[in-house]
């Protein structure tokens, strides 16, 4: 178990070795000045110019110039955006609602996603499986801003169940919608995985040993169905998760929610390369750690995985 | 008899719903069971043999149902119970040890809790008795070391040890009535028999009835006192095993107690058959020698020796316990072996034994480590350029295990057998469409089958499909990788026999790759008995089965289900 987790841990360090190396690649190509750019596109002395080429390292060779930047990824040292605010401050400020977020339509995945798949999986083909994958159907082919746009029209606007936008002082409540919007495009995704997995595992040769045991049903279901049914889906729910966190951008700009999303779509709107850099480093890292975790978790529910 | 039955199964029916028909599995089957028992239910597959098995302990898939007909247990109708009162049954009156030990218990689980759920399930222990029991359990199945061993999981056992945990579980609550759906088929020979001969001691000493359930007559005489033999759903004889083999009196019952290869192994009939079909063979191949040496077509100068391994080894570089380290695995030591024209020569040994590496060396699909293969006296390894391994590909050709796996679903059998002429640009259309129906008609498949796909023929139609496919291009040599391991025994025996045939007929020399020995005797000429990657015994097969010098090949022999059986014939 203890060399598993030292590989997974060990095989991070590449990944994000990579993930930093392509991002300082795209942050050179870009076109145009640097100095420029830092300097509002104004021309600028000499002067200054060397100061500013030697507060950014733009004079070192490039490949200290990438351990630089992997060293201020690591330390959350980002710089500062074009008003003067650091942007780990920024991150600071913006993740915990993303992550809020993220975690509320994380759970509301799980748990309907969940049920609603074991149910139809223990009854394929019946009635409420049916009914179950024609919804599941149209929730994936309908894109995540309509719904979006249509859930704040509806429940915001129109029957002003909760407030349309949610902006700078957050609640709970308020992000609630939100979150339904958020978790609706995945959900459809972890009810076909469970059923899938479910019926799968109902017709297992292992199943059909442990009811000739005498075991009743629910205990079969629980602990020789579910079980081992969870396993592909916590997998998917995990990785959802990583991705959730690096940023709803649309929903968090569709409910004007002051994330990390929108900073970065903000950001991007507004030209400054360095904050969006920033920023998608940060959403790496916590990607590359939900990954992590997801592979330990992983190696909890699958014995088989902690010996290989 | 004045004692009351355990189980009676009175003209019972089961079909599975397809659609909107209804399929009849088992067809008025009618067995009774006394306690203390061992009965043995003989049948092929599609026989209805588990399907009668599973309706008996409730346990039939999803569409399947009883149309007909009773299953009294201790005088009560199972067939007409309801839930609750089967479950109530299983585990503590019906035990169950299930056919593949590989899929039967939950990887998820130690194996001690899977068994200590049937000691809670059942009522008979809770708590730390159960923990002592399940330990007791598994000591008693024959498992050393059985404390370390139940807070294992099952991925860390060995086939063998998987079976014997499941017949642990199976014996767990000490059911009257124990159904054994081929416990041991999955496992080799060798392990089969150790893990039956505890099976019956353990049966014995408690006094549980036993319904075992083979395919294989030779096992089914050996472990059971009374045969049922079923064929298409029916039964078709039953009686005193002793009895059913001297006097089979249905034609499917004949049919078996003459062809199945692991009693066919003892008749001397056999030999003499093999002996025959040499001679034929060993003619048709010095004609083909004779147009490679004086011709131009083909790699080899038309020596007698057509395959010559020499010193074979093949070390495999593994994962060690770190990251950083690798362990060598020798798979194969040192093997050496000459297959002369026109006869067969078989590699006989356990899994793990390394005979499949040994072919795949041969067909040059993997590089060995060291040592060299000849074919017509030509290194395989000095081929160079893709014409002359083309060439190689064509004068040497495989048969798998597996007809399931080996032929690819989407491709129609003509797509299947057409498709190396085609690889090799052997003809023009029409010759091509000629050629194939010359090698379905040698393989005797109707020509019909050529727009069917394989999902809609049975495994033997389908393994002759991988026959014509690898005589498509007039090889010299066929390697046949267990190429009969997973057929019905007496499919098995067809396929041997059209594997001589062909032999004869076009002086084809084989490398007869298997774990079972049994069918050893009908097909080959010289053995080469593999164990942990060295070769223990060479010898001809007279020699070997008569007089066996090794120890591992006598136990080898003497695990050949049926082995004990005296035949009138």
């Amino acid at each position: 178990m203890w060399w598993y987790v030292g590989k997974r841990l060990l095989q991070t360090i590449p990944v994000f070795l990579g993930a930093t190396l392509i991002l300082f690649s795209l942050l050179k190509l870009r076109p145009g000045d640097p100095i420029l750019n830092l300097a509002g596109n104004k021309p600028v002395s000499q002067e200054v110019r060397d100061a500013l080429a030697a507060q950014y390292n733009l004079d070192d060779p490039l490949f200290v110039q990438w351990v630089l930047f992997v060293k201020n990824a690591i330390t959350f040292n980002f710089g500062e955006t074009f008003s003067g605010q650091p942007v780990f401050d920024l991150i600071k400020d913006t993740f915990p609602v993303t992550v809020v977020l993220a975690v509320m339509a994380l759970a509301i995945d799980a748990i309907l996603g969940i049920i609603l798949g074991t149910l139809a999986g223990l009854r394929r083909n019946g009635a409420f499986d049916t009914v179950v994958l024609v919804i599941s159907l149209i929730l994936i082919s309908v894109p995540i801003f309509v719904v979006g746009f249509v859930a704040q029209l509806t429940f915001g606007v129109k029957l002003q169940w909760v407030p349309a936008t949610v902006g700078g002082d957050w609640t709970l409540s308020e992000l609630v919608l939100p979150a339904i919007v958020l978790a609706v495009a995945n959900f459809a995704y972890t009810i076909r995985l469970t059923r899938t997995s479910v019926a799968e595992n109902l017709t297992a040769d292992h199943v059909r040993t442990a009811r000739a045991k005498g075991l009743s049903n629910r205990l079969v279901v629980r602990n020789h169905v579910l079980r081992n049914s969870l396993v592909p889906v916590v997998t998917y729910l995990g990785i959802n998760l990583g991705a959730l966190m690096a940023g709803a951008i649309i929903t968090e700009t569709i409910f004007n929610i002051p994330g990390v999303g929108n900073t970065a779509f903000l950001a991007i709107q507004r030209g400054e390369t360095s904050t969006v850099v920033a920023i998608v480093t940060f959403m790496v890292m916590v990607y590359v750690l939900m990954s992590l975790l997801v592979d330990l978790l992983y190696a909890v529910l699958d014995p088989r995985i902690r010996y290989v | 008899m004045t004692e009351q039955p355990l189980l009676e199964v009175k003209d019972l029916k089961v079909g599975f719903r397809a659609g909107k028909e209804l399929l009849t599995a088992v067809d008025g089957a009618s067995l009774t069971i006394y306690p203390g028992q061992t009965i043995a239910i003989v049948g092929e597959s599609g026989s209805g043999k588990s399907t009668l098995a599973h309706a008996v302990i409730g346990l039939l898939p999803g569409n399947g149902h009883v149309t007909g007909g009773e299953i009294l247990f201790e005088g009560r109708d199972i067939a007409a119970a309801n839930k609750s009162q089967i479950m109530s049954l299983r585990g503590s009156s019906i035990g169950l040890v299930p056919q593949d030990p590989m899929s039967n218990l939950n990887p998820l689980w130690r194996v001690g809790h899977q068994i200590k759920e049937a000691l809670v399930a059942n009522g008979v222990a809770t708590g730390k008795a159960a923990d002592q029991r399940v330990i007791e359990l598994l000591e008693e199945a024959g498992l050393p070391d059985a404390e370390r061993r139940a807070r294992q999981y099952p991925h860390e056992f060995s086939g063998g040890m998987r079976q014997r945990a499941l017949i642990a579980m199976g014996l767990a609550a000490r059911p009257k009535l124990l159904i054994a759906d081929e416990p041991t088929s999955a496992l080799d020979v060798t392990v089969q028999q150790q893990i039956l001969d505890h099976l019956d001691t353990l049966t014995e000493t408690l006094g549980v009835a036993v319904m075992l359930i083979t395919h294989d007559l030779g096992l089914a005489a050996e472990r059971a006192d009374h045969l049922v033999v079923m064929y298409r759903g029916r039964i078709v004889e039953s009686g005193p095993a002793a009895e059913i083999l001297q006097a089979p009196e249905h034609p499917y019952t004949q049919r078996l107690v003459a062809k199945a290869p692991s009693i066919a192994s003892l008749r001397l009939s056999s030999v003499k058959e093999r002996a025959h079909i040499r001679e034929q063979a060993e003619q048709a191949a010095s004609a083909v020698a004779d147009k490679i040496a004086h011709g131009t077509a083909g790699l080899g100068v038309g020596s007698s020796d057509i395959v010559v391994a020499e010193n074979l080894t093949k070390i495999f570089k593994l994962r060690g316990a770190r990251p950083w380290e690798s362990v060598d695995f020798t798979a194969v030591d040192n093997v050496s072996f000459t297959l002369r024209r026109g006869t067969t020569t078989a590699i006989v040994g356990e899994s793990g034994s390394g005979k499949s590496t040994v072919a795949r060396m041969v067909l040059d699909l993997l590089p060995p480590t060291s040592g060299r293969v000849l074919f017509d006296g030509v290194d395989v390894k000095s081929l160079s350029g893709k014409q002359q391994q083309l060439e190689l590909r064509r004068q040497m050709q495989p048969v798998f295990q597996n007809p399931y796996a080996s032929l690819d679903p989407l491709y129609s059998i003509y797509q299947s057998i057409v498709e190396p002429l085609r690889t090799h640009g052997v003809g023009s259309k029409k010759e091509q469409e000629a050629k194939v129906l010359d090698l379905l008609d040698k393989v005797s498949l109707p020509t019909t089958v050529m727009s069917r796909y394989p999902g809609e023929l049975s495994g033997g139609q389908r393994q002759r499909v991988a026959i014509a496919r690898a005589l498509a291009l007039d090889p010299e040599v066929v390697i046949c990788d267990e190429a009969v391991s997973a057929l019905d025994v007496l499919v098995q025996a067809q396929i041997l026999e059209l594997l001589n045939d062909l032999q004869a007929e076009l002086g084809l020399s084989y490398l007869f790759i298997t774990h079972d020995l049994a069918v050893v005797r009908q097909i080959a000429d010289e053995v080469l008995v593999m164990q942990d990657g060295k070769v223990v015994e060479a010898a001809s097969v007279t020699q070997v089965f008569d007089n066996p010098a090794e120890e591992y090949t006598q136990r080898l022999l003497g695990a050949i289900p049926g082995a004990s059986i005296a035949l009138g014939s």
